[in-house]
């Protein structure tokens, strides 16, 4: 349902027709029809699959388009970056006086304490962000996955083990907990894919693991299950598809998260080490150039913001899209 | 009632177990990066003699398990352990800056409650409206926003530039906290902190609201004869406000824990940068011991907010079943 | 003069597929202390009418497009907000089809009695409490001063029902506006709310507007019946009229759904097929024709408009009072036509 369609549906069912307490119409619906077009047009619109649906309703989401289109060209900008950067930009300039020049044509972003040239670094700073999104985004999936199918599909005592070891890891902070493993782990962008990896699984299990329970109710997996269907069969014939929305979701918006984490600990010097630029360690060597030279601080602050929003944006329209129920 | 207290705390010990278990398993020596024993003797020749000798006191030469015995029941005797580098107990460090965090965890929740639900509330009530497009983009803004480069801005915008503005005569300070009760130099770093837990709170306020402005009982207060005003703010608020206070709760026992980012930008002498502080250092002793203080306070807080959701929610304090 | 006079109400809602029309033109008068029936399908405007009275239209996207609701010579939809809420509770009072959630789970039920009290008459808290535990008295809950410190969800349906009612009477109203009470409720306890409702009527002298899609419900209690169907009322009269010389044949279908006892042993219960109209695409001609199985020509094609068949008793049906519609009823009861 859209945002207008739940509205009119609220409307709706606020005013007419015997609902029981759990607003289910009751069972005098025999003759109930709709007051509101709401529920009639569902009826009335010819049968698609969730996911054409979804696609339909997410090509409507103006933000959701937005973001995908900056994500696409982040991404391009990243992949394309050796072509094109170091032509025109990348190279220091250290004419004497050229580090900490201020914004001009030939440097857009201006110049940092050694003469480099920001625009080339922020650039060059997306990849260790999107290879954190991704790569560290894809560890927690495939941790969370493995983990939350088992505990939701199983039960009993291996479900209790690995939610309680979910509330242990949930019991740290999440930046304290990173930091301690990466103090073991030492710092480095691989130890960072791995910190943030492993940190992530317990949501995502929990989240599949709840879905897996919702989905694993209904009446076609016990016909499954009676027709002899085996358990990894079961698992990504019939439950899987039911389940995966709301991983979708929320792992649009761990890829935001993931990219925060990264240059929060490159902020912190525990994540990409000089001289490979990173955004968050861009701010860390801004951090005592603010007064003088203010562009080293807005412009790579920018370009995490912009990203991760474009992201957060994605996430939110693929939730309004799936109809996927978070709790915000 | 009681029960049900006693319940999450029985809850509470077994992953406060697992909590000290991956603890223990990180200071393993080997695993953490420099020899333990060169760490603690410092700049003094080590010695086999030596060596021994810190072994033993340490009980480095046990069984695994024989040590974890050793740090667990040092761990309920209050016993942290030495810090490497400044010779005194973890303890007592830790202990002198929990109450600067807790001062700055106050003042950010006094925030997130302030603005937080003062943005939700506007936002619900006035669906569709100018104010709730502000409130619904500018969340989605804070939420994307990393705090340490919104505690830069902030510094430059009220430190540097209002300064040069005004001729230096307005300005907040943006580094360290001052002698406390010293409100300007907390401000930004409240404000910093406040930022994204601000924008949830904002954004589950308002979502809180709809749903309860849309429920039967409002329709009810309004038959009844009550003005919007009163339906708004008592009776869709106090159902709305049940997942809100849990949500500020559990902030706040986040908070409790150190903000190593807020307290880091702004040279704030917290918790979480004594404990970001003594990993750059590798003074295991500090880093861990500060990390299960800060997970046990987390969870005790915790604790108090599943108490007082209780208490909040009738359905929950009389129907005897919780969850 | 009647208590409460309403003439040719419409109600609209707009929605992003055009304009329903929920309530189109309804009129009717309810009299000191006499119970009025609405009865429809869902859909059929019933609740939008009784919302309208109370001027509780969400707008946007409703809105009292026309029409006047007159109580007791005053022109409620032109009274300030202040007036009408001073009027909400304290002269009409009303509730609703689900006791489970239209009690606030939050409060004390003796705490949400006394709302209206404090409001309307004055009172002080503890005046307030006071009287609730006598409303809830007055309705039948046993332990009243206990149970007034419980909340609704200690309460049972039969119970929460009860509170809503003790809360609806605790002004005294003029009107009691009843939205199907007793739909989600057990049978064995809907009897036991109708009869509280009547026998409350009896002592207090309350005027009833009760709203059900089942006639039976109302059989008993209402002076006056009123039928609505898509939005239009289709038949209006005495109760005596309207059930024993019924002129619309979408209150045949009423009738002939609902078990019966007094005509034979075999009869069949007789749904109504077919579905209420989208209220954005309403057919032309008469609304209910797609479903009627006397429908001629013309109701394709003209609207029939809402006319007195008998002194007092007027249906919107191009055949009513006519032979030929009631051979057709005849011919129904026998099962030849269907």
């Amino acid at each position: 349902m859209t945002r207008e369609d739940k509205k009119l549906h609220d409307v709706q069912s606020g005013m007419e027709g015997p609902r029981d307490a759990g607003g289910h119409p009751t069972k005098d619906e025999r003759v109930v029809g709709p007051i509101l077009p709401g529920a009639g047009e569902v009826a009335a619109r010819p049968a698609r699959t969730l996911w054409g649906d979804a696609f339909t309703r997410l090509r409507k989401n103006k933000l959701a388009i937005i973001g995908l289109v900056w994500v696409t060209i982040v991404i391009a900008l990243a992949l394309s970056a050796d072509l094109w950067v170091p032509r025109f930009f990348a190279e220091p300039t250290f004419t004497g006086f050229g580090s900490l020049e201020a914004p001009s044509a030939q440097h857009p972003f201006g110049t940092d304490r050694i003469g480099r040239d920001v625009f080339s670094r922020v650039v060059y700073g997306s990849r260790p962000s999107l290879s954190v999104g991704v790569l560290a985004v894809s560890i927690s999936l495939a941790l969370g996955l493995i983990l939350g199918a088992l505990s939701g599909y199983y039960g009993g005592v291996l479900d209790a083990f690995i939610m309680r070891t979910a509330d242990v890891f949930f019991a740290f902070p999440y930046m304290l907990f990173t930091i301690a493993l990466l103090a073991v782990l030492g710092p480095g962008l691989q130890n960072v894919f791995i910190a943030i990896g492993i940190l992530g699984w317990p949501s995502i299990a929990r989240v599949f693991r709840s879905s897996i329970l919702s989905v694993k109710e209904n009446e076609y997996v016990d016909a499954a299950r009676a027709m002899g269907a085996s358990d990894l069969r079961i698992m990504f014939r019939h439950i899987m598809p039911n389940a995966i929305a709301p991983i979708i979701v929320y792992g649009t918006m761990s890829i935001g998260g993931a990219i925060i984490t990264e240059a929060a600990l490159s902020y912190l010097g525990m994540g990409v080490q000089a001289p490979t630029p990173s955004w968050g360690s861009m701010l860390s060597e801004a951090k005592a150039l603010m007064i003088p030279a203010p562009w080293l601080t807005i412009w790579p602050g920018f370009a995490i913001l912009t990203t991760v929003l474009a992201f957060v944006l994605m996430g939110d329209g693929m939730r309004d899209a799936l109809d996927v129920k978070m709790k915000d | 009632m009681f029960k049900y207290v006693m319940r999450r705390i029985l809850q509470m010990i077994p992953v406060f177990l697992g909590v000290t278990l991956i603890l223990f398993v990180l200071r393993i020596p080997g695993l953490l990066p420099g020899d333990p024993i060169q760490l603690i003797v410092g700049e003094k020749t080590l010695t086999p003699a030596l060596r021994a000798q810190i072994e033993e006191k340490n009980h480095l030469n046990e069984p695994a398990y024989v040590q974890y015995g050793y740090y667990v029941s040092n761990l309920l005797q209050g016993d942290l352990g030495e810090s490497y580098q400044k010779s005194r107990s973890v303890t007592s460090i830790l202990a002198d800056k929990f109450p600067n965090t807790i001062r700055l965890a106050v003042a950010a929740i006094l925030v997130e409650i302030v603005v937080g639900l003062l943005a939700g509330i506007i936002s619900a009530v006035k669906q569709y409206s100018f104010w709730d497009v502000l409130v619904t983009l500018s969340t989605s803004i804070l939420v994307s926003v990393p705090v340490f480069w919104l505690g830069m801005l902030l510094q430059m915008l009220f430190g540097i530039k209002l300064k040069q503005w005004t001729g230096g005569a307005l300005f907040l300070p943006i580094t360290g906290m001052g002698t406390p009760p010293d409100i300007a130099h907390l401000i930004l770093p409240a404000v910093t902190l406040a930022s994204v837990s601000t924008a949830y709170v904002a954004r589950i306020m308002r979502s809180q609201m709809l749903e309860a402005l849309g429920q039967d009982y409002i329709r009810t207060a309004m038959a009844k004869g009550l003005t919007e005003r009163a339906v708004v703010f008592k009776h869709a608020l106090k159902n709305a406000m049940i997942p809100v206070v849990t949500f500020i709760g559990i902030d706040l026992g986040a908070l409790m824990g150190g903000a190593i980012l807020t307290e880091s930008v702004f040279s704030w002498p917290g918790v979480g940068r004594e404990i970001y502080l003594a990993v750059l250092q590798r003074d295991w002793p500090v880093v861990m011991g500060g990390v299960v203080i800060v997970v046990l306070i987390v969870m005790v807080v915790n604790l108090l907010v599943d108490i007082s959701y209780a208490l909040l929610d009738p359905r929950i304090r009389y129907g005897g079943a919780a969850e | 003069m009647a208590l409460l006079e309403v003439s040719d109400l419409k109600t609209q809602f707009t929605t992003r597929d055009g304009v329903v029309r929920a309530v189109d033109g309804v009129s009717f008068a309810l009299e000191e202390g006499h119970t009025l029936a609405i009865v429809g399908e869902s859909g059929s405007g019933k609740s939008v009418t009784a919302l309208s009275i109370m001027r509780l239209i969400p707008d946007p996207p409703g809105k009292i497009a026309a029409g006047k609701v007159v109580l007791r010579g005053e022109s409620v939809l032109d009274m300030s907000d202040a007036d009408v809420r001073a009027m909400r509770g304290d002269r009409i009072a009303m509730i609703f089809q689900d006791p489970m959630t239209s009690l606030n789970p939050v409060f004390r039920v003796g705490f949400q009695i006394g709302e209206a009290l404090r409001i309307h008459k004055g009172m002080s808290r503890k005046e307030a409490d006071a009287r609730a535990v006598e409303m809830l008295d007055l309705v039948g809950i046993p332990n009243a001063p206990h149970r007034a410190k419980d909340y609704p969800h200690q309460f049972s349906g039969g119970m929460r029902q009860r509170a809503m009612i003790a809360m609806a009477l605790a002004c005294d109203p003029d009107i009691l506006i009843a939205d199907e009470p007793t739909t989600a409720l057990d049978v064995t306890i809907q009897a036991q709310i109708l009869e509280l409702m009547i026998e409350l009527q009896q002592r207090k002298g309350t005027a009833i507007i009760m709203i059900t899609h089942d006639l039976g419900v109302v059989a008993d209690m209402a002076d006056d019946v009123m039928v609505m169907y898509a939005g239009k009322q289709v038949e209006y009269g005495s109760a005596d009229a309207v059930f024993y010389s019924p002129q619309h044949p979408y209150t045949w279908g009423l009738l002939d759904s609902l078990p019966r006892h007094d005509i034979d042993e075999k009869g069949t219960l007789l749904p109504i097929e077919g579905q209420p109209p989208s209220l954005i695409d309403v057919p032309p001609g008469c609304a209910f024709h797609p479903r009627c199985p006397y429908a001629q020509a013309v109701c394709r094609e003209t609207c029939p408009e809402l006319r007195e068949i008998e002194p007092g008793h007027m249906a919107a049906c191009h055949f009513a009072g006519t032979d030929s519609l009631v051979r057709g009823r005849v011919a129904t009861a026998e099962g030849e036509v269907r």
